[in-house]
């Protein structure tokens, strides 16, 4: 016996019986009444456990300690919300089950399918809701979502079948008295029997439950046809009579049988709802769900639908008034819209529509869930989006910077001094971090002419060395992202370019590269080098000394770009501009990055440098008047509405956007994104003003756009970026107020116009030795996995590699005879693409085009089989591969990631921007998994 | 005895005549309320809606029911403030219970970026007539302390627009409300109607072709969701609309205790109270389009993982019933009113995941176009041309969940 609490008041329970039956027999009716059938298809005996609320007291377990309350008892309030639900990192863990054959029901019928699946040699998962495996829906995929009676959640993968022998319910009474305690199914009866409860003195209305106890039988009555129909319960919160009448003879007297429980056998509907939701899936329906409903008798009177409290009285209200769908009747009283979704009122909504129409309507739609798992039942298995790490996440965590979330990345925000960052670039030298600029390698036969379809400048021009700002459109010219295109070699030395786009673009910019390259059928490499190459933007007047004490011998003019080591790092500097100051961007491999960025601090401290967060930037690049995708830029911007038709050359090929922009440059323009400049100090009394963003833009009384982007007004006045409408006469007002305070519109930049900061000449050589840095050089070693060892506490580390882009006939060819150590590993990630764990000192001998790179974007860790098994049961979602060894790459735990499976180790892979994020989810399943063990 | 069944509307079905002045196909929200206004503002009953289910069978019987008028262009925050003051007065003018609250929206920022986008958002709403204004952690804690505001320690709430005039009413009531206003005015509605073709007099669509027979009509509407490519199609039209799922889910009913609605358009969901008590939540739009209207599990998976971390109340609550419909989306984000090009053959789609809270504004200017052949200025930058013209309505501001 375990005790247990029921509104405060202890009850003892026998072992491994369900709540209800503990609660019938201390006497105890768990609602305010209604017909029990213990089977799990009707809401007469929902309680509050555990702070649970709606929870089927027939279908769960009854145990030591539990908590329950009667929130229906005399109460026609709902449930309160809870006041605290877990922590929020408490999902419920999942358990994935891969199978050929999921049978949804352990009776007869569903015994008998599952011993065909065995014997067919077919490998079966049952679930039955005895067991506590409460089936809430059968989604596409298929896949089967299940309670596992034991706090888990069921995914199981059918290949090929899902067997629905879920059985039938039986057909609840709906007359006036259904709502007394003392009524129970045939079926819920012969249960309550063998348990030993005492029902009493019964009548039996119908099918009969078999044998009752000698003496109990107060009598026996037979529905239909040449029998009898139920006319109502009497009593006083609890049955204390059944009345009857002779079938079909309205006029007949009523029989009045006095008793202590009514057993009803009213029939059969079949529990069909899963089968119903999964119309188009590979499901079968076996026994007595496959049975078509037995329609009972129209109901006269009572209540019909008990989730939502629905009499026959308000079907009637409804259907007189024009309400004659099922569906309508449905949404009109919302009878079947509640926890038991139609278990008891469906049948009779069917045969009252029958009889009120003439016309047997369909049941309603059946939707999961068919049974309630919790929100945190069904959050089992999720994880929200990671916010990827740039590899200096961590020193700037240590320079005390506040991090933000921008572009699905974190980013510094500011370093706690907003106007000192500013000064220091304007004035001095700063760092920022811009490592997470989408980067890709893109080489080939084909690779100019297939830029000079993707971008709307003219590629062929932009020589060896040089780089370019370009724009990326969509099909209807509107600006999708920006970056910049450097041309590294000639069309003779593989013709390779380096091209970036923004950070929140990066994660879509191999895609769209892809993808154009597929539909024009171009010759290409493409290698996304995002999370590869870190960057790093040295920026400011004293930039290219920085550089050059940090050992830079040469540095690229204005619109170049070249391989340099800056402190013993090797470098690609880029010299565009996005601050307005001179500007060196460092791209370099990511496992450099922390190296880098600390000898650039150190061998710039003469000039005070220090680093300048996204807040800082957003304001430089405002003065400069250079646009933020997103910000300044909506859904059509078109590079003339941005005033950018400079970066489209329309006497080129075709490109993507080209024809929209012929098309639509023959419509006047509306709009145009304009600078504005308000040299007005802030309103009296305050040291600046707040934002104009949003705010609109008035040229006298006429609206005339809004502003995108706000310096925020200082002594020193603001500037804008904002959306400014034509006027009448096709006309850009040049005076127009912002707030109501005068501004004035711009040709250009407000911060240097003629751009000769940025473009200013350098001399590398002039600066003296004695301020030049050394720095030791870092060898470069593969990392070697083979000697591996899974480690006790699973950390990650930065891999060391190779990756080659390369055609698959080049790559087929070079693993046949690999030129690496024979001790490293080298997987093939896709047809075209190979990663190994070697240094990348070799050539791909039947490919000229190939990209061969250092590769750093990867962290690893090595599990043992058991773990690996066990962590990857519970994250990954997918069938893994049989054989060994093997290579399977996809989602685990919400990641990306590769997985290497030898005998007895498994190797996961997964984006270095993600690592913390997958560490922290490893660590954190193999602990549960631990105590799960324990 | 259950106080939300509906006990006061009176549907009234009529056979089909030969021929109207005006034939709306699809008897959503927008086509009813259309026949609502053309009846009870221009005085046009001689108008029949055909309808391939039953009334409010596609998206206005699947959406979850939010109106507010917080969008991204001057335009669309006209329009839909528009909207937000009909509905305000509907249960009044209809005299019918539309369980309508005003409950006020608020849409969290969890990011610096966020922060300046929410703060943008309500100066330029404010600006349009949409009363919006930025509140910090504090306020937003005061207007909704089921909040967790540490957001699970990993989505902290830095701020929140707060749109006061965000509301909901019962989507089904609207439509019946709406059914029942141009009914009882002798508009016909037929619902297992569906129109299988567009009649054509030469260039102008003049009547639709039904089961029931060849209908004849001054003016054909289209007021079809989800597959109203097809329609236009037969009227020689290529609409530029892609449809998407959307889906939802509530849970059990609870006592009424949640305020607002709450929204973060950083972790993609939003979460409010119905009238009758159950949490209902959404999401965005699925990525790719189609017309299937199957609910998948990674769906409420991974919005209830995603609640959780700012409302971890919700972790004991049972989710009861999810569902989706299917949202026809313009490359704009913004509807599409109007005429089409095609002689006698209006249009109104587009309606992605804001037409519930469009259908007054949607149904009253639609109406006064057919009604007066003129089209009124709230609408005109919504018209088809605009593709054509080069005067796309790009709107961040709805492109988010809802």
């Amino acid at each position: 016996m375990t005790t247990l609490l029921v509104d405060g008041q202890p009850i003892e329970a026998h072992a491994g019986e369900s709540l209800l039956l503990a609660m019938l027999r201390a006497g105890l009716h768990p609602t305010s009444g209604g017909c029990v059938c213990l089977g799990g298809d009707c809401p007469n005996c929902l309680v509050t456990v555990d702070g649970i609320a709606y929870t089927r007291s027939c279908q769960v377990k009854a145990e030591a300690g539990m908590r329950v309350t009667r929130e229906h008892v005399g109460d026609e309030e709902p449930a309160l919300l809870p006041d605290e639900g877990m922590s929020a990192g408490s999902a419920a863990p999942v358990r994935h089950v891969h199978c050929d054959t999921v049978v949804i029901g352990q009776g007869d019928s569903g015994r008998e399918a599952e011993r065909e699946a065995r014997e067919a040699g077919l490998g079966v998962v049952t679930l039955d809701a005895r067991d506590g495996q409460h089936v809430t829906g059968v989604y596409p995929g298929p896949l089967v979502v299940a309670a596992d009676g034991g706090g888990r959640v069921l995914h199981v993968h059918p290949r090929r079948e899902i067997v629905v022998a879920t059985g039938a319910a039986e057909i609840q009474p709906v007359v006036p008295g259904s709502d007394l305690e003392g009524l129970v199914t045939a079926r819920a009866a012969a249960e309550l029997v063998a348990a030993g409860i005492d029902l009493g003195r019964a009548v039996v209305v119908g099918e009969s439950p078999g044998e009752l106890p000698s003496g109990s039988l107060a009598g026996h009555f037979p529905l239909g046809h040449g029998g009898w129909e139920l006319v109502r319960f009497e009593g006083n919160g609890r049955v204390e009579a059944v009345v009857l009448r002779r079938h079909g003879d309205a006029g007949a007297a009523e029989e009045r049988i006095e008793c202590d429980t009514a057993i009803l056998g009213l029939g059969r509907n079949p529990r069909n709802a899963l089968a119903r939701m999964a119309s188009d899936l590979p499901v079968r329906v076996v026994g007595s769900a496959a049975a078509e409903s037995e329609l009972p008798p129209c109901p006269r009177d009572g209540t019909v639908c008990p989730c939502s409290g629905v009499t026959v009285a308000d079907l009637d209200g409804v259907w007189e008034r024009g309400f004659h769908e099922m569906e309508l009747l449905k949404r009109a009283t919302l009878a079947g819209t509640g926890t038991c979704q139609g278990g008891v009122c469906l049948p009779y909504l069917r045969s009252f529509l029958l009889e009120r129409g003439g016309r047997l309507q369909p049941a309603f739609t059946a939707r999961p869930l068919n049974r309630q798992l919790t929100v945190r039942e069904l959050a089992a298995g999720a994880h929200t989006a990671v916010t990827a790490r740039s590899p200096l996440h961590d020193e700037h965590l240590r320079l005390g910077a506040r991090m933000d979330r921008a572009g699905g990345w974190w980013r510094p925000w500011t370093y706690g001094q907003q106007d000192d960052e500013y000064r220091s670039v304007r004035e001095s030298v700063s760092l920022g971090d811009v490592s997470s600029l989408g980067k890709m390698a893109i080489s080939g036969p084909d690779a100019e002419a297939f830029l000079e379809r993707i971008v709307p400048t003219r590629v062929a021009t932009i020589r060896p060395g040089r780089c370019r700002y370009v724009l990326m459109l969509d099909e209807r010219a509107h600006l999708l992202d920006d970056g910049m295109l450097c041309r590294e070699t000639e069309q003779s030395a593989g013709d390779r370019f380096f091209m970036t786009s923004t950070s929140g673009g990066s994660g879509f910019f191999e895609l769209w590269l892809r993808d154009w390259a597929e539909a024009f059928g171009c010759d290409v490499r493409i290698l996304n080098q995002t999370a590869s190459l870190a960057a790093i933007n040295v920026t400011g007047p004293q930039a290219a000394r920085l550089l050059a004490r940090a050992g830079a011998r040469r540095l690229p003019a204005f619109g170049r770009h070249q391989h340099v080591r800056v402190a013993s790092v090797d470098c690609r500097v880029v010299r565009l501009s996005f601050t307005g100051e001179l500007s060196y961007e460092l791209h370099h491999p990511a496992a450099d990055a922390r190296k880098l960025w600390r000898r650039l601090l150190e061998a710039g401290a003469g000039f005070g440098v220090q680093p300048h967060g996204l807040e800082t930037l957003l304001r430089l690049r405002l003065e400069k008047g250079h646009i933020v995708i997103g910000q300044d830029t909506d859904y059509d911007s078109t590079p003339r509405r941005l005033a950018h038709e400079w970066a489209v050359n329309l006497n080129k090929g075709d490109f993507v956007g080209r024809r929209a922009i012929l098309r639509t440059n023959k419509q006047p323009l509306d709009k145009r994104l304009v600078t504005l400049r308000t040299d007005d100090p802030p309103p009296p009394g305050t040291a600046e003003a707040p934002s104009a963003e949003g705010a609109a833009i008035h040229d006298g009384d006429r609206y005339a756009g809004y502003v995108t982007s706000d310096t925020g007004t200082t002594t020193g006045g603001a500037t804008m970026l904002g959306w400014l409408y034509l006027d009448a006469e096709g006309r850009l007002p040049r005076e127009v107020t912002v707030d109501g305070r005068p501004a004035r519109r711009v040709d250009g930049p407000t911060y240097d116009p003629q751009g000769e900061r940025a473009r200013a000449a350098v001399d590398v050589a002039s600066e003296s030795p004695e301020n030049v840095r050394e720095f030791p050089v870092a060898r470069l070693e593969a990392s070697d996995l083979a000697a591996g060892a899974p480690a006790e506490r699973p950390r990650l580390r930065r891999l060391e590699a190779t990756r080659v882009s390369a055609t698959p006939a080049a790559l087929d060819a070079l693993v046949e005879r690999p030129p690496w150590p024979d001790t490293a590993l080298a997987f093939r990630t896709a047809p075209d693409e190979l990663l190994v764990t070697a240094t990348p000192d070799f050539e791909v001998a039947d490919d000229p085009h190939a990209i061969v790179e250092r590769e750093t974007a990867f962290s690893y860790v090595w599990l043992d089989g058991t773990t690996a098994e066990r962590f990857l049961d519970r994250e990954c979602e997918w069938r893994r591969p049989g054989a060994r060894p093997a290579l399977a790459q996809g989602e685990v735990a919400g990641l990306p990631a590769k997985l290497w499976f030898e005998d007895s180790r498994t190797l996961i892979l997964t984006p270095a921007p993600y690592a913390a994020a997958f560490e922290r989810r490893l660590t954190a399943s193999l602990a549960e998994i631990d105590g799960d063990a324990a | 005895m259950n106080e939300f069944t509906e006990r006061q509307m009176k549907l009234t079905w009529r056979p089909p005549k030969a021929s109207y002045d005006v034939v709306i196909v699809g008897a959503g929200g927008h086509g009813l309320a259309t026949a609502y206004y053309l009846a009870t503002r221009h005085g046009i009953t001689n108008v029949a809606v055909f309808e391939r289910g039953y009334i409010g069978s596609g998206n206005s019987g699947r959406n979850t029911t939010i109106i507010r008028a917080n969008y991204g262009i001057p335009a669309a925050v006209r329009f839909y403030q528009r909207s937000v003051d009909l509905y305000r007065g509907l249960e009044e003018e209809t005299d019918r219970w539309l369980m309508h609250q005003q409950k006020g929206i608020l849409w969290m920022a969890h990011s610096e970026a966020a922060v300046r986008a929410e703060r943008m958002r309500a100066k330029l709403n404010t600006e349009f007539g949409a009363e919006t204004e930025f509140v910090g952690p504090r306020q937003v804690e005061e207007l909704c302390p089921e909040l967790d505001m540490s957001g699970g320690g990993r989505w902290p709430v830095l701020g929140a627009s707060y749109h006061p005039q965000g509301a909901t009413a019962r989507h089904d009531r609207v439509v019946w409300a709406l059914a029942e206003g141009a009914m009882e005015r002798g508009a016909h509605v037929h619902q297992n109607t569906p129109v299988e073709g567009l009649i054509l007099d030469g260039e102008r669509v003049a009547g639709v072709r039904t089961a029931e027979g060849d209908i004849a009509a001054g003016a054909v509407v289209s007021a079809v969701g989800g597959h109203v490519s097809r329609l236009a199609a037969m009227a020689g039209l290529r609409l530029p609309i892609r449809t998407h799922r959307l889906q939802a889910f509530v849970t059990n009913h609870y006592r009424q205790q949640f305020g607002p609605i709450v929204a973060s358009s950083e972790l993609f969901f939003y979460a409010s109270q119905t009238a009758r008590g159950e949490m209902l939540l959404g999401a965005e739009i699925d990525p790719q389009p189609s017309f299937s209207y199957r609910s998948s599990h990674d769906f409420v998976q991974d919005v209830c993982r995603r609640a959780l971390c700012l409302l971890p109340f919700m972790a004991s609550l049972r989710v009861l019933r999810q569902w989706t419909g299917v949202c026809d989306m313009s490359p704009d984000y913004s509807p599409i009113m109007g005429r089409t090009g095609v002689d006698g053959f209006f249009i109104t789609t587009g309606w992605g995941t804001w037409g519930f809270k469009a259908i007054p504004a949607g149904g009253e200017q639609m109406a006064e176009l057919i009604a007066s052949g003129e089209t009124p200025e709230l609408i005109a930058p919504f018209g088809l041309d605009r593709f054509a013209r080069d005067r796309t309505m790009a709107d961040r501001g709805s492109a988010g969940t809802h």
